[in-house]
């Protein structure tokens, strides 16, 4: 049984259908991309995933257990973090604020409506730890809202990251940002996923990003899958060629 | 009284109501569409065009020339309203645009109380339409009748304004994609400062055709406004086809709920409003903001 | 530190009021503070959390209503009267978030609304229990068991307002400032990523409202047996709306702000319609130009003036 199992997994919108019999296998510790065409469904089947939106059919297991009918907030609950296409931080807080309200998340007080000096100095660790990982220590104390965009793109891996997840959802980490500022994302993330402890799923349009930071690439075209391999295999394999017109070169 | 004339009397009470609020509704639903600002001052823009209604009647001696007047002041301070305050307020969160309107509400009530005093004023019903036309030997008054016509010649004329001319499209297009517009070269603020001033004066519309059956009084200003929520409430706000439904629903509700269940029927209509909400959160034909 | 101390000077100040003030004065302090109460327990929805409410008078009248009823009926001393009427508020209030928060924005908004108007209108109806139109009247200020016929009178019965305003401001200042109120924070700036983080918001959102409802209807509890009656012009929205406007001139998201909202809305409010009939006029206007200059209220502004932006995270 593999850490994160999807299978014939299906999203309509009226006659549309914008994920179609998606089935994929995630292991724990892999890197794995969801590549495709603009409109292709990634997005779409991240909401799936992780309960933003109901499934029409088909179900997603995730360590074993069943997520179907369970809301966005309880899978995030068991280990999913996530991030979204369109940036979504807290934007008059500081990053270390956005960044500790996500660690509190997993804490046992995080709801309690009084003191919770502790529950705050541990998820201020928390925090810390998740942005000196991605290089953002210095823009600690500046607040979220004036970040430079390739800043708020990592604040929001950050955030993930504070969760302490079992498996992360990037949805387009390096969306929108200049090539210097890719490049820079590039570098950060590259070296947090390089130790293999983190298990992720990447929604990328960027060829390049993919192909350094992933393991393995399942690539969606008009909702379905259309191949599933090693980087290598998905260049050479004639569907995908053709479904990008021209190929990646 | 037969069944069948009780029957048609309550609907052409309900649908000469439904008239009215209609007017009232759809200036609020229309200026929440096109600038996401919540009018707390409907209710007393309503009021204030029942008593220049009122006083264009005295001054011209004609009923359609009130029709004409009221609405075309109240749509100018409106303008200026937008021009001179709410201008100055966009880009920040919806609270201010409430509390300006509220105070608008307050200061403009207060205005219409100094002008014309707080005794209630009668406004007569033009002389053409102050009989009664009898049907199945019952009587209506004319002017109910009068009301239903203009209310559905109007709604119609909307509309068609808003489907087919090139300003309606401009309006509708304005509600979905304000910054869409602007960068197509047209200039969205001329278009809010018309769009609050034509919602302003289908308010005032709305009170001047309202004065005749109910006297212009100061108390009306808070009934209006609850009522003209209610209605944008249940059609959905910013939906122009919402404001029509949640007229006739809510003057069905009004009319006979206040003949079966007198003591029940404002109680019968926030529960109308919560059903309604609850289960289409958004109003029956609105998207949820 | 320097907070407590000036908090606590404000305390001694209020403390000492009844030796310097004539009664009348203590009886317009004494509605100001209540009213203070009912404003600050609002920011806590529009302020901290971007709840706005359209119907706050329902906390405020449903706990008038509750503990003039008790009072009326019952021999229930005062004090436990009105904390019974607020709790009663905030139970009910769990019913009624729950149904609020399917909606958000200014559906939200105007779910509170009818909520309000719905509790309006059988309080119109409902004689028996509410007294229609005429409301309820005659509603004692029962002393009680141990000592507390102090509550009685007017003086008496100003301290315990005083205390249950500053027991509850301590009560939200800790809850603004407990992980519960960081996450409030959280939903008031992007509910949705708040979500998405792994919080029930949902959840929260109907823990703060019935926080506030709990609060509002304390405010409304303390009111009834101070003024003696209750009307239904206290469920009405036209006092929703002028609690908002409290919130937002006095200082919306720093609890300080709007009890200081409240108090300068009955001064302005006595002042000015004792000098002209048409006191809303020039009070509107005054709304208006806070709005347009002041645009994080008074003592929002005044302590970004003095570069301290507390309680704002």
């Amino acid at each position: 049984m593999a850490f994160l199992e999807l299978d014939g997994l299906t999203r309509r919108f009226g006659a549309l259908v914008a994920v179609d019999q998606v089935s994929m296998r995630v292991e724990q510790g892999e890197v794995r991309a969801v590549i495709g065409p603009n409109g292709a469904g990634k997005s779409t089947l991240f909401n799936l995933i992780n309960g933003v939106l109901p499934a029409s059919e088909g179900e997603v297991r995730f360590d074993g257990r069943r997520l179907n009918g369970l809301s966005a907030f309880e899978i995030c609950q068991l280990g999913m973090s996530r991030t979204f296409q369109i940036t979504a931080l807290f934007p008059e807080m500081t990053a270390r604020d956005n960044a500790r309200l996500a660690a509190q998340a997993r804490l046992g007080g995080r709801w309690r409506p009084f003191g919770g000096g502790a529950v705050f100095a541990e998820a201020e660790r928390r925090a810390d730890a998740a942005l000196e990982r991605l290089g953002l220590g210095h823009v600690a104390g500046e607040v979220a809202g004036y970040l430079s965009h390739g800043d708020q793109r990592l604040l929001e891996v950050a955030m993930a990251l504070a969760q302490r997840p079992r498996l992360m959802l990037l949805d387009e980490p390096t969306q929108g940002l200049s090539v210097e500022e890719t490049g820079k994302a590039v570098e950060t993330l590259t070296e947090l996923l390089s130790d293999g402890k983190l298990t992720v799923l990447l929604v990328e349009h960027d060829m390049e990003v993919v192909f350094r930071l992933a393991q393995r690439i399942t690539v969606l075209h008009r909702g379905a899958v259309i191949a599933d391999g090693t980087p290598d295999e998905v260049k050479a394999d004639a569907n995908v060629q053709s479904a990008y017109l021209g190929g990646f070169e | 009284m037969d069944t069948l004339a009780f029957i048609l009397t309550q609907c052409v009470n309900a649908f000469s109501q439904a008239a009215l609020l209609f007017f009232l509704g759809c200036g609020l639903t229309l200026i929440f569409g096109i600038m996401r600002i919540v009018n707390f001052a409907h209710g007393t823009i309503y009021m204030a065009g029942a008593y220049l209604g009122y006083t264009s009647v005295r001054w011209l001696g004609g009923f359609v020339a009130a029709l004409m007047v009221a609405p075309i002041v109240v749509g100018v301070l409106g303008v200026l309203f937008e021009l001179f305050i709410l201008r100055r307020l966009y880009g920040r969160d919806g609270n201010a645009f409430l509390m300006v309107t509220f105070g608008l509400a307050l200061v403009l009530g207060d205005a219409v109380q100094v002008v014309w005093g707080a005794p209630p004023l009668q406004v007569p019903p033009p002389a053409a339409l102050a009989g009664i036309a009898f049907f199945l030997d019952e009587p209506f008054p004319v002017y109910r009748l009068f009301l239903i016509g203009f209310g559905t010649v109007m709604a119609i004329g909307m509309w068609q304004f808003l489907e087919r001319t090139r300003l309606g499209l401009l309006i509708r297009a304005t509600s979905q994609n304000p910054d869409m517009v602007h960068a197509l070269g047209t200039d969205v603020r001329v278009v809010r400062s018309g769009v609050f001033g034509i919602g302003c004066g289908l308010a005032a519309l709305g009170g001047v055709l309202a004065a005749p059956l109910v006297t212009a009084s100061l108390g009306m200003s808070l009934a209006a406004v609850v009522d003209a929520f209610v209605i944008v409430i249940i059609g959905g706000m910013g939906s122009f086809l919402g404001s029509l439904i949640g007229a006739l629903i809510v003057a069905f509700v009004q009319v006979f709920g206040n003949y079966y269940l007198p003591e029940a029927a404002l109680a019968f209509m926030y529960l109308v409003m919560l059903t309604v909400l609850v289960v289409r959160p958004g109003g029956l034909l609105g998207k949820e903001e | 530190m320097r907070g407590w101390i000036i908090l606590l000077a404000v305390v001694v100040v209020l403390a000492a009021a009844p030796l310097g003030l004539p009664l009348f004065m203590m009886t317009l302090l004494t509605e100001a503070l209540i009213l203070g109460l009912m404003a600050m327990s609002l920011d806590l929805m529009v302020g901290y959390t971007r709840l706005v409410s359209f119907g706050h008078a329902a906390a405020y009248g449903l706990g008038a209503y509750s503990a003039g009823y008790i009072l009326l009926h019952s021999d229930t001393p005062v004090l436990f009267a009105v904390f019974i009427a607020a709790a009663m508020t905030g139970i009910v209030a769990i019913a009624a978030a729950w149904v609020f928060t399917l909606a958000t924005g200014v559906s939200f908004a105007m779910l509170t609304l009818a909520f309000a108007q719905l509790l309006y209108a059988i309080a119109f109806q409902w004689q028996q229990v509410t007294g229609g139109s005429d409301g309820l009247a005659g509603i004692p200020r029962r002393g009680g068991p141990f000592g507390f016929d102090l509550l009685t009178s007017k003086i008496g019965y100003y301290y315990l307002v005083l205390l249950c305003l500053f027991g509850a401001y301590l009560f939200c200042r800790t809850l603004v400032n407990s992980p519960f109120g960081a996450v409030l924070r959280g939903i008031r700036e992007n509910e949705n990523k708040t979500r998405a983080l792994g919080y029930n918001t949902r959840a929260y959102k109907i823990g703060v409202v019935a926080i506030a409802y709990a609060l509002g209807g304390l405010a409304g509890a303390l009111y009834a047996p101070f003024a003696g009656f209750t009307n239904t012009e206290l469920l009405f929205w036209l006092f929703s709306g002028q609690a908002l406007i409290m919130v937002i001139v006095g200082g919306a998201g720093t609890l300080i702000g709007p009890i200081l909202g409240a108090a300068l809305f009955l001064l302005a409010q006595h002042q000015l319609s004792s000098v002209t009939e048409t006191w809303a006029i020039y009070f509107g206007l005054m709304f208006i130009a806070v709005v347009l200059f002041l645009p994080e209220g008074i003592w929002g502004t005044l302590m970004q003036r003095l570069g301290r932006k507390t309680q704002r995270v």
